[in-house]
């Protein structure tokens, strides 16, 4: 009788510890993919921000008019790469983003900019990149939500309070610029 | 298609392909073992572990250059970073939202709409596409059409199909030769040899049933396996573009324009996006459920 109630107790304890090691992984992976879908975006960020220079050399020339919109992307490059957490980057990001756009409509009214080989390859370059971020950031929040899912139901809820690893991760925003249609002054 | 159970799928599809690998590999070892014991009774054993060896080793081979074979096979070349920046561009941003490295992208000479996926594993995965495919679908379809071969790749679909491609064809070949020894009286002469042993009857009905079933019912699962496959590839691509309409107006365009006369091998047929070769038995052994089904599925999303 002894012996039976023993066994079924090593039993219990093996599937317990054996619980608590696949919930342990299982929240620890999907925590080191937010981590590592961050650093996709932030890859995608830089290759932007390596452009910019080379646009403004670009664009330099034709828009004589619009000093202030290649300043605004200057500007906002440099603050995006002193940038040093998150939230800030991604809000630099946002606003080069948005200052691209804006020189990106502007140059609709320079004929011989947009005829520029250089200036064609660049605008798909960037537009390949925008599209990356995008998606970058989609995987972002899918991972997130994966994680958030898993520490707040049960059972994985248990487990995640044994780790300490209660707080849920934050989205990240789609930001207003990109909702709304770019603005062109002239 | 619930976001939690993905993950559940992947492993399910795991699990699919050591039990389908496993029956096949349990067909073609007994096809093998029937056939030795009737004509080299002594060495029976020992032809039955050659054969065992035989298939790990194509296996293996299979699964390390399986990917070069079926490139090479259908002609595939590389994409040029200039005139096909945009698949290029699809490709590394849909791996990106799949959370996979990104596939290396080739382009495959064809006026018909197709594409495929190969390789062991994302790490080493590849998808081509036609230039029909490139020159008849717009942007938005183009993605629908790579977000499900990047699918294939993330639930190791591809894996799985190079593996049962390899194991289908040995038992055809297999069967094929069994049922040519039986033919051409190879058995007979040992029969009257062997009179006396009793059971051979027996065998030699059996090794028969076996030479003429086991490429039938293996690919039987192979089709039905790549069918549900094909769903949650098709799923899968919706979860990463966001935009259902895209695939399902891309296959809808598949439906009208190709004639399904891509001229390639059946071994690899079921790769494809859409069956790139048709014919009467498709019903049975169609690798792709029918076009207007995925259709009506995706639009239902």
């Amino acid at each position: 009788m002894i012996w039976l109630a023993g066994s079924v107790l090593v039993i219990i304890v093996i599937i317990a510890v054996a619980l608590v090691f696949a919930y342990y992984n299982r929240i620890t992976v999907l925590s080191n993919r937010i981590d590592n879908a961050w650093s996709q975006i932030d890859v995608q960020l830089k290759k932007r921000a390596d452009l910019v220079p080379n646009l403004v050399e670009t664009v330099k020339g034709y828009m004589k008019h619009e000093q202030k919109a290649i300043e605004m992307v200057t500007q906002a490059r440099e603050r995006m790469l002193g940038a040093s957490s998150l939230k800030e980057r991604m809000d630099a990001g946002n606003a080069l983003a948005g200052a691209l756009k804006t020189i990106f409509a502007l140059a609709e009214n320079y004929p011989a900019l947009r005829a520029s080989e250089n200036f064609k390859l660049l605008q798909e370059q960037l537009d390949g990149i925008e599209s990356k971020i995008a998606y970058a950031r989609q995987f972002y929040n899918d991972s997130v939500l994966s994680y958030n899912n898993m520490i707040s139901t049960l059972p994985g809820r248990w487990f995640a309070g044994l780790m300490g690893r209660t707080q849920q991760r934050p989205y990240l925003e789609i930001p207003e610029a990109e909702r709304a249609p770019v603005k062109v002054t002239f | 298609m619930q976001r939690t159970s993905f993950y559940d799928q992947i492993s399910r599809n795991k699990r699919d392909s050591l039990i389908l690998t496993i029956f096949i590999v349990a067909l073609v070892v007994a096809l093998v073992y029937v056939t030795a014991r009737i004509l080299l009774p002594e060495f029976a054993l020992f032809l039955s572990v050659f054969a065992i060896l035989l298939m790990l080793a194509q296996v293996q081979i299979s699964y390390n250059y399986g990917d070069q074979i079926v490139l090479r096979a259908t002609n595939a070349r590389p994409a040029d970073p200039v005139s096909n920046v945009y698949l290029i561009n699809s490709v590394e941003g849909l791996s990106l939202a799949a959370g996979i490295p990104a596939p290396s992208v080739y382009v495959v000479e064809s006026n018909e709409i197709n594409a495929f996926a190969v390789g062991k594993d994302p790490e080493h995965a590849s998808i081509a596409v036609t230039t029909g495919a490139l020159a008849h679908l717009n942007r938005t379809e183009l993605e629908g059409v790579v977000g499900h071969e990047i699918s294939h790749v993330k639930n190791f679909d591809v894996r799985f199909m190079t593996l049962v491609a390899v194991l289908v064809g040995l038992a055809a070949i297999l069967g094929h030769m069994l049922l040519r020894m039986y033919w051409y009286g190879g058995v007979r002469t040992r029969r009257d040899e062997r009179k006396r042993e009793g059971g051979l009857n027996i065998l030699i009905l059996a090794g028969l049933v076996l030479a003429i079933l086991a490429p039938i019912a293996s690919r039987l699962v192979q089709a039905f396996i790549s069918r549900r496959r094909e769903f949650l590839a098709d799923a899968s691509s919706v979860q990463l573009t966001r935009y259902s309409e895209g695939l399902a107006s891309a296959l809808e365009k598949i439906k009208n324009f190709n004639r399904g006369k891509m001229d390639v091998s059946d071994a690899i047929s079921h790769l494809f996006i859409s069956d790139p070769n048709r014919n009467p038995l498709d019903e049975l052994f169609a690798t792709h459920p029918p076009l207007e089904e995925r259709i009506k599925v995706l639009r239902a999303m």
